[in-house]
This record gives C-alpha cells, sequence and structure tokens, in this order.
C-alpha cells in the first residue's frame, strides 16, 4: 500500500517536473526518446510490469536489474493463451496491471489485442533500423520461436526416427507422440492450423509415404485436418506444457522414447536437464513452424517509460550476440529478428530450417474452426 | 388478484419487527448470492452468445464439450456417494455401536481427511503412482521398478479413490451423528424379545440412520460432482473431462459463452441430485424422533472381529490422512520423485535461484510470488472469516428473530443457495456479474475485494449455519428482558449475543478460514498473476511440472489448515457428543 502511494506521488512529480504535456502527447514523445532519455523517467516510476510467455523472463528480470538499478521488473510467466484471456477481461474490467506484453500467438493477438486497442506498439529507435520491415509491423517482432518435431539424438545417434509426419499415425507411434494440447497453447494451435493450410503439401506427402492418393474420411474437408484426425486417432499424449514434452521425449537412458512437437530452442537445456532434444529438420513434408515473439506495450501502462526501456533492453545490445538483454534468446533454436545479431553456430540456419512460417493472417481465418475439430477429436 | 397478492406480502413485510434488519440482509443475500447468478443466466441468452447453447447441447462438438464430461461427472458423483457411504458408514457403525479397540483415535482419524485439501491428496497419489505416460517425472512405486498401469496411475480410477478418501470424513461425521441418537430403550427392547443382531441391525439400526445416510450419500455426490483440483491433475492428463476441468478450460481460453452455458447446466444438476437427497430425507422424517431419547445402546460385542475390525479402520484412515501428508513433505524434499528419500535437499524451501533446477525458480522462502501469495491467502482467509462470520450472525440473528414471512423465507433459501454450487460455477457468475464496471462502481477483476465477496458469499451457507447455532443457544428470554431495559440492536448484540456465543463463532468463524484457505475451485478462475493465492499457485506449478515447489506449497497449505481446524474442533468439542464416548 505504502510503496504504491509512493510510486504514485512520485509518478505525479514525474509528470509534473516533464512539463505541461497531455498524456497521449507524452506517450508519443516517449516513442522516439533514447534509452538514456528515458531512464529518468523509468527511474520515477520505479516499476514495470511484464507479462512473459517464457518463463525466461526470470532470467531476463536478473539482467534488467542489474543492468538499470532501482527500477524492479515485475515478470510474469503466463502462457499466451491465457495471457489474451487476461488483457482483454482487465481491459473489460478497465484494469491495466501490466505495462509490457511479450507474447507468442500473434494471429490472435494482432486480431483481439492490437485491433481492440488493448495493446500498442513501439519500436525502440535504437535499432529500428537494423530490424526488417516485416518484423516491425504490425508489431516488433523480437525474435523467431518454433514448435517443431524432435526426437532423442542419444537413442536414434543415426539421425531423425522419422522421414515423413504421416508415419506419426502409423501403429509403430501409437501412442509415442507427445505435445501439448491445442487447447491450452495457442502456438500448438497455430501448429495443427497450419497443417491445414499446407493441406497440398500434406496430400503430397502421404502419396510419399503410403505409395496412393489420400482418401478423406467423411466430415473431413482436407489432408491436414485427416492428418490431425488420424493423429488424435493414434493416441498421441497430451501434456499440460513443453517441459512437459521435453522430458518426456528428450530424458536420456531410454531405449524406446517417443518424439514431439515442442520449441527447437528447448534443447539449450539438453546438458542442464540431462535431455538429447534434436531437431527432425528432414521430415516431410515440414517439420512444424516458426512464428514470432512479439513485444507490445499495454494501452494506459502505468509504466510507460520503463515499458519502453524494457522493450529496448529485450531487443539486445550492440554486441555480437545481443548482450545481457538477449542472452536467454541467444540459444539454438531461437532466431534474432535484428539483422545484426550473429547467428548462434550451433543451430540450423535459417535459411536451411525447413518448418513452414505462419501466416497470421491467414491462420486467424480458420483457427476457431481448428480449435472446434480439436475439440470433437479429444 | 396479484395486486392483491403483493400488497398484502408488501403490509406483512413492513409490519414485521426489525424491518429494516430484514430488508438489509436481503440486500446482502441478493448482492452475494442472487446478483451473479442471475447475471451469467443473462449473459448465456445475449444475442451474441445464444449460440453458445446450441454448440454445447446439439453440434458435433456437444459430445466432448458436454455429454462425455457429464458422464464422467455423475459416474464420479454416484461411486463418490457410494463409496463414502461404505466407508464413512462403516468407520461411524465401529465408532458409535461396537466395543472396537481405539475407538476415539479411529474417531478421530476419520474426521481428519476433510482437513487435507482434495489437491493435496491427488499431487500426493501422483508423487506415488505417476507413470512416464505423459512425461515429467516418473513416481516413487515406479522408480522402485514397480509396473504402474495407466489406469492405476491417470483417469477415473486414481480420480475416485482420491475423491473417496477425501469426502468419506463428511459422511462418517453425519452418519455418527445420526447413530448418537439411536434409543437405547428400542435396541434394549428388540435384544430382550429375542432380536438377532442382524434384526436388531436392518429393523431398528438402519431405519432411524437411514436419513443421515442418505444426507451423507447426496453431500458427497455434490462434492464429488463439483470437485475441479482431483480430475484436473489426475484426469486432464489423459483427456478425462468432467464439467468442472471443462468449464476451467473454456474460460481460460478465452470461449467464456460455452464455460458460462456448462457452469449453468452444472449447477442445476448439482441442484437437483441435493433436492433429491432432501425430498427422501423427508420422506422419511417420521424415524427421526420416536420417543424421547433413552440411555446409551449397549456396544455390540465384535468378538473375534474386533482386532481385525481396527486394523482395517485404522489402515483406512492411516492411508487417507496420515501417508498423503507425509509422501508430500517427502517428495518437497526430494529431487527426483522416483527416488523419494533421497538427496535430500533444502532448495525448494529455501533455495536461491539457481538456473540448473525449475528454471531457476527460487525455493518459498526466496519467491516472491510464493510469499505475497502467502500473505494475500492468509489475509483472505481472515477477512472472509471475519466479514462471513459478521454477515453470517446478522442473517441468522434476522432469521431466528423474525421466523416466518417473505423476507426471511426468501433470505435463508438465497443464503443456502451457495451449497448447490460447485465453486468453480460461482467463480465464473462472480467473473460475469463483477468483472465489468456497474453503473458507478468500478470492476473488480483481479482486485482483493472480488477474492473476499466470492468467498464471503460462497461461505456463508456454513457462515449462517454458525450464527444459527449460537443464537439458538442464546435464551430469548435474556434478549427480551433487555429490550424491555431500553437496549437498542446493537447493544443487546454485543452486550449478549455475542460474549455468549463466542466460542461457538469462533470455531465457527476458523472452519471458514481452512476451507477458504485450502479452497482451489472457487479462486482458480478469479486468480490473476498480481493477485495470487496459494492453492492456484500450487495447482500451477504442479500442472507446469514443478511438483517439489507444488508439494512444498501445499504442505504450508496443509499445515495451516490442519493447525486451525484441529482448535476450531477443541473448541467445538462439546457439539460433538460422540467423540466424548
Amino acid at each position: 500500500m505504502n510503496s504504491q502511494t509512493l510510486r504514485d506521488l512520485s509518478l505525479a512529480l514525474a509528470v509534473v517536473a516533464l512539463g505541461p504535456v497531455t498524456l497521449p502527447a507524452l506517450a508519443a514523445d516517449l516513442d522516439s526518446k533514447s534509452p538514456d532519455e528515458l531512464l529518468a523517467a523509468a527511474k520515477a516510476e520505479g516499476q514495470v510490469v511484464v507479462y512473459s510467455f517464457t518463463s525466461r523472463i526470470k532470467k531476463v528480470e536478473k539482467a534488467f536489474e542489474e543492468a538499470y538499478p532501482g527500477i524492479d521488473l515485475v515478470g510474469y510467466d503466463i502462457s499466451s493463451t491465457e495471457q489474451i484471456a487476461r488483457l482483454q477481461a482487465e481491459h473489460q474490467a478497465g484494469v491495466t496491471n501490466a505495462d509490457v506484453v511479450y507474447i507468442s500467438d500473434a494471429p490472435v493477438v494482432f486480431d483481439k489485442l492490437l485491433g481492440a486497442g488493448i495493446i500498442g506498439p513501439y519500436v525502440p529507435p535504437r535499432v529500428a533500423d537494423r530490424v526488417p520491415a516485416a518484423f516491425k509491423q504490425p508489431l516488433l517482432a523480437q525474435r523467431l520461436s518454433t514448435k517443431v518435431l524432435m526426437y532423442n539424438e542419444e537413442a536414434n545417434p543415426n539421425g531423425p526416427p522419422v522421414s515423413n509426419l504421416w508415419e506419426l499415425t502409423t501403429e509403430r507411434w501409437k501412442g509415442r507422440v507427445v505435445m501439448v494440447d491445442p487447447l491450452q497453447r495457442g502456438d500448438y494451435l497455430d501448429l495443427m492450423t497450419e497443417i491445414v493450410l499446407q493441406s497440398g503439401a500434406m496430400a503430397a506427402a502421404y502419396e510419399a509415404q503410403f505409395g496412393k492418393p489420400i482418401a478423406l474420411s467423411s466430415g473431413i474437408a482436407n489432408a491436414g485436418e485427416q492428418f490431425i484426425s488420424d493423429l488424435f486417432a493414434n493416441d498421441v499424449i497430451l501434456v499440460g506444457s513443453t517441459d512437459d514434452v521435453n522430458a518426456a521425449v528428450g530424458k536420456l537412458g531410454q531405449s524406446n522414447p517417443p518424439v514431439g512437437f515442442t520449441s527447437y530452442s528447448d534443447r539449450r537445456d539438453n546438458a542442464e536437464e540431462g535431455w538429447a532434444l534434436q531437431l527432425a529438420n528432414t521430415v516431410e513434408p515440414a517439420p512444424g513452424i516458426v512464428f514470432p515473439a512479439v513485444l507490445g506495450i499495454a494501452e494506459g501502462a502505468q509504466n510507460p517509460a520503463a515499458a519502453r526501456l524494457v522493450i529496448d533492453f529485450l531487443m539486445g545490445d550492440d554486441s555480437a550476440t545481443g548482450g545481457a538483454g538477449f542472452k536467454p534468446f541467444y540459444v539454438p533454436g531461437d532466431y534474432a529478428t535484428r539483422t545484426d545479431i550473429a547467428p548462434h553456430p550451433d543451430a540450423v540456419p535459417l535459411p536451411e530450417f525447413k518448418a513452414w512460417r505462419v501466416n497470421p493472417q491467414k491462420t486467424a481465418e480458420i483457427r476457431a474452426e481448428i480449435a472446434d475439430l480439436v475439440l470433437t477429436l479429444q | 388478484m396479484a395486486l392483491a397478492a403483493i400488497d398484502g406480502m408488501g403490509r406483512r413485510l413492513f409490519a414485521a419487527p426489525g424491518r429494516f434488519l430484514s430488508v438489509f440482509v436481503l440486500a446482502i443475500a441478493v448482492i452475494l448470492i442472487a446478483a451473479p447468478l442471475v447475471k451469467i443466466a443473462l449473459v448465456t441468452i445475449s444475442p451474441q452468445t445464444i449460440a453458445a447453447w446450441g454448440d454445447v447441447l446439439t453440434s458435433r462438438l456437444s459430445p466432448n464439450l458436454f455429454y462425455k464430461p457429464l458422464g464422467n461427472t455423475l459416474l464420479i458423483g454416484a461411486s463418490v456417494a457410494g463409496g463414502c457411504v461404505i466407508i464413512g458408514g462403516f468407520l461411524a457403525w465401529l465408532v458409535m455401536m461396537t466395543d472396537v479397540p481405539f475407538r476415539r483415535t479411529i474417531a478421530v482419524l476419520s474426521t481428519l481427511p476433510f482437513m487435507i485439501p482434495s489437491f493435496a491428496a491427488a499431487l500426493a497419489w501422483s508423487v506415488l503412482f505417476r507413470n512416464e505416460r505423459v512425461g515429467g517425472q516418473i513416481g516413487f512405486l515406479q522408480g522402485l521398478g514397480m509396473e504402474i498401469p495407466d489406469w492405476l496411475a491417470w483417469g477415473m480410477v486414481p480420480s475416485l479413490i482420491v475423491l473417496i478418501t477425501h469426502y468419506y470424513s463428511l459422511t462418517f461425521t453425519v452418519i455418527a451423528a445420526a447413530l448418537a441418537t439411536v434409543n437405547a430403550d428400542l435396541v434394549e427392547a428388540a435384544q430382550m424379545t429375542g432380536a438377532s443382531r442382524r434384526r436388531v441391525f436392518f429393523g431398528i439400526i438402519l431405519p432411524v440412520t437411514l436419513p443421515a445416510v442418505i444426507a451423507g450419500g447426496s453431500l458427497s455426490f455434490a462434492g464429488g460432482v463439483s470437485n475441479f483440483a482431483v480430475p484436473a491433475l489426475l484426469g486432464l492428463p489423459v483427456r478425462m473431462q468432467t464439467l468442472s476441468t471443462r468449464i476451467y478450460g473454456m474460460m481460460e481460453v478465452g470461449q467464456t459463452a460455452r464455460g458460462y452455458v456448462i457452469a449453468l447446466l452444472l449447477v442445476l444438476i448439482s441442484a437437483f441430485f441435493l433436492w433429491l437427497g432432501n425430498r427422501l430425507i423427508t420422506g422419511r422424517r417420521s424415524y427421526a424422533t420416536i420417543t424421547g431419547k433413552g440411555g446409551r445402546a449397549k456396544r455390540f460385542d465384535l468378538g473375534g472381529l474386533r482386532w481385525p475390525l481396527c486394523t482395517l479402520a485404522l489402515t483406512i484412515s492411516v492411508f487417507a490422512t496420515i501417508v498423503p501428508v507425509l509422501v508430500l513433505t517427502a517428495s518437497s524434499f526430494a529431487p527426483s520423485a522416483s527416488a523419494l528419500l533421497s538427496n535430500w535437499t533444502l532448495h525448494y524451501w529455501l533455495g536461491e535461484s539457481t538456473p540448473s533446477i525449475a528454471q531457476g525458480l527460487a525455493g518459498i522462502a526466496h519467491n516472491p510470488d510464493i510469499l505475497s501469495a502467502i500473505g494475500i491467502t492468509i489475509g483472505l482467509g481472515l477477512i472472509v472469516a471475519a466479514a462471513g462470520s459478521a454477515v453470517g450472525l446478522l442473517i441468522s440473528y434476522s432469521l431466528v428473530r423474525a421466523k416466518r414471512g417473505f423476507v426471511p423465507t426468501a433470505v435463508s433459501q438465497l443464503c443456502f443457495l451457495p451449497l448447490f454450487i460447485p465453486g468453480i460455477a460461482f467463480g465464473a457468475a462472480y467473473i460475469a456479474l463483477y468483472g465489468a464496471p456497474i453503473g458507478p462502481f468500478p470492476a473488480l477483476y483481479g482486485t482483493f475485494g472480488l477474492l473476499v465477496l466470492a468467498a464471503t458469499a460462497f461461505l456463508l451457507p456454513f457462515a449462517v449455519q454458525t450464527g444459527r447455532a449460537v443464537i439458538q443457544q442464546v435464551s430469548g428470554d435474556l434478549e427480551e428482558s433487555a429490550r424491555l431495559t431500553g437496549a437498542g440492536f446493537v447493544r443487546r448484540l454485543t452486550a449478549i449475543t455475542i460474549p455468549l456465543s463466542a466460542r461457538g463463532l469462533t470455531a465457527g468463524a476458523l472452519l471458514v478460514f481452512v476451507k477458504i484457505v485450502r479452497d482451489l475451485s472457487l479462486v482458480v478462475l478469479l486468480f490473476t498473476p498480481t493477485m495470487p493465492v496459494l492453492s492456484v499457485v500450487a495447482y500451477r506449478y504442479a500442472s507446469e511440472g514443478f511438483a517439489q515447489f507444488a508439494n512444498a506449497i501445499t504442505v504450508v497449505i496443509l499445515l495451516i489448515s490442519i493447525t486451525v481446524s484441529l482448535i476450531a474442533n477443541r473448541l467445538q468439542a462439546k457439539s460433538q457428543p460422540w467423540l466424548q464416548a
């Protein structure tokens, strides 16, 4: 209570000190400021709340507070799906808890959050010229993340045990494909949606696998839906989080491990967690999806200057690997959007990475339908 | 005609003594209970959302969205009711009617499971029985080299076992109380005329206790139907959905209209079965008091079965109470559940953040999220206990003193309504109503105030029950004389009723405190990251694979819950005569 009052008071002082400017003008003004110019106002705010879809926010928190002592970064690890539901509810309630929103699920975010004015864009001027235009519109993408087929390389030293996605619907993989429930995590729903959008490629892959053209079951509209339906019929295991997928697939010492859809970048934890996760990049027609992780500022954010400072920090410093702010993301399997950050040496370079690039608009069009399809299959 | 009726009603309303008080408590009951329910119903019939009814009931989604979860829910309700009546009834019979050794110990142990939150028991189950089906850590037994089949690790069977061990103490309490009233004269008369033990049991004891059996059964049915934590932790990994888990899933992905529809249907279903149970009891009421209460019945001589039955009863109690507590405590120290007793570390309690453990999550003592959750949870418990007791006392005072008329009837019905409403549905209704601003009042979404309001309303039946009991103990004569000497309402309440009933009120308040501290189903939808409560933090850690943290938090909840329950029991001991025997 007390610190809240203090904070409000110091914020009021800061506003007074900045002179008689109206708030929107202040926000526009903040957008063009350099980190050094933001710092004083950010320090006066004293705190900044980040909703993050990745648990790596805890590492960012530590690094940020070391770089900017006196500004308390409060990071919450909340899945994208839940962030969207919460931000909508908070907006409806007229409450603004978050300052920075760090989120995947771009198809829904662009439509339901950005479109509804719940969050707004911000591109730090310091890095603006080093991010391709496609990654600055409509929201700034910090990096590209993935949901792809991974296998256990200790048990499969000669490469992926699967060469075609359709193998996952055969007896050999019954009950041995793991993923997170697509109704609980939006990026998995995006993966399912992309498979449907890529029905042409899925149909060709079916023929390559089984030597005959695909025959659709009744009520199934295309090869993508057929794949999802067959995958569920083959007892796909649904778990609650990607870490559960990682442990199931990657744990060392398994003789017959399952395969699963998870983040390529989780390979970074192999040594720490005792996993042997590896990307099945050669699988036909593609191992999964690549999608942007985007950053926005909550409309009516209580700490607008500190929020901008956090986004600036998350985009990395001027060193070749992005420095402390980008360090948690400078890992094999995450791809920086900044053109001047060197690709990670241990990962498949982006041009050779076969995963599909998600098209947020097209995904948004049929996503709800695919969610209902998945619901009927469970 | 209608006008005349309303007029008559109106006159009664305003002529009744203390009408200001009655109207005031009616307003409280409407704001706390009726309004959220009306709102949720209205939301689902608005033009944008009315389609949700079709989606839930008659679309290609319906089997998975509603009918299969409904089937699971009813199966759980029926099995839990059956199991609880058998186990609770058996224990109550043993304690009350037989010469089994360690009766007192068995009695105390039989009331304990209800103090252990059901999610604690579910977590303990997965520490022991988890297999590798869904990845992550394996359980203790699998770690010992046993092969745990899927049906024992996940889904319906473990859910039923955990729920029955949780709710049987409820049926035990109800049936034991009924057995305490069995008239010894009847039993002795029967025995003297040569009736066999079997005959006495089926001819006298069973009919007399039948209302209690039905009441206990329908309470545990309602408990099983509305439970969220157990099917969520043990069922969801194998896609076993109940109506509660469906509501949660729909709300979490933003399909609120479908969630509200399912919530309404769940309310109707539990209300129907509780009503049915009530009907059955009412029909049987004539058995309740045949004559005045005689002496205590002679205990059945169990003969050679004394020790085997005692062992059985103690085994059941130990597995339902002591084992889960020990397992959770051990697993909050063990880095791996498969080796529960090795490599113990204090990291999950005292450790600083290290990147190599649980994504850098710090132990309880250093984890700001958990620390603030502890503060918020205890604060919530205290405020709800105080507010609930105050409101409960006020309402029951007005009910006891006013007795009849339209307003008291409406208030009394409304106050007991939450008993029929599963916590998760109640939470959904609160979000529907108080999630957006109402006129000049700001929205309560994500505020401490919303938690307090919802929890107070949800526990109002218990608070009113306590209030009624204590007020009826205070003789009306005292009130009357005070009133004659000119004491006002507030003075009568503070100088007579409250001091005389302080012990009962405190016990009631403590029980409300415990109920809210260990509740998950009500708060799981009201939770926001900025307003965390312990049970939800534990649930989220558990579903994200940070089992040790979840278990450590649960141990904290257990400690609070058991300590406070024992204090409350002590204060209430006099109202539980079967414990004195």
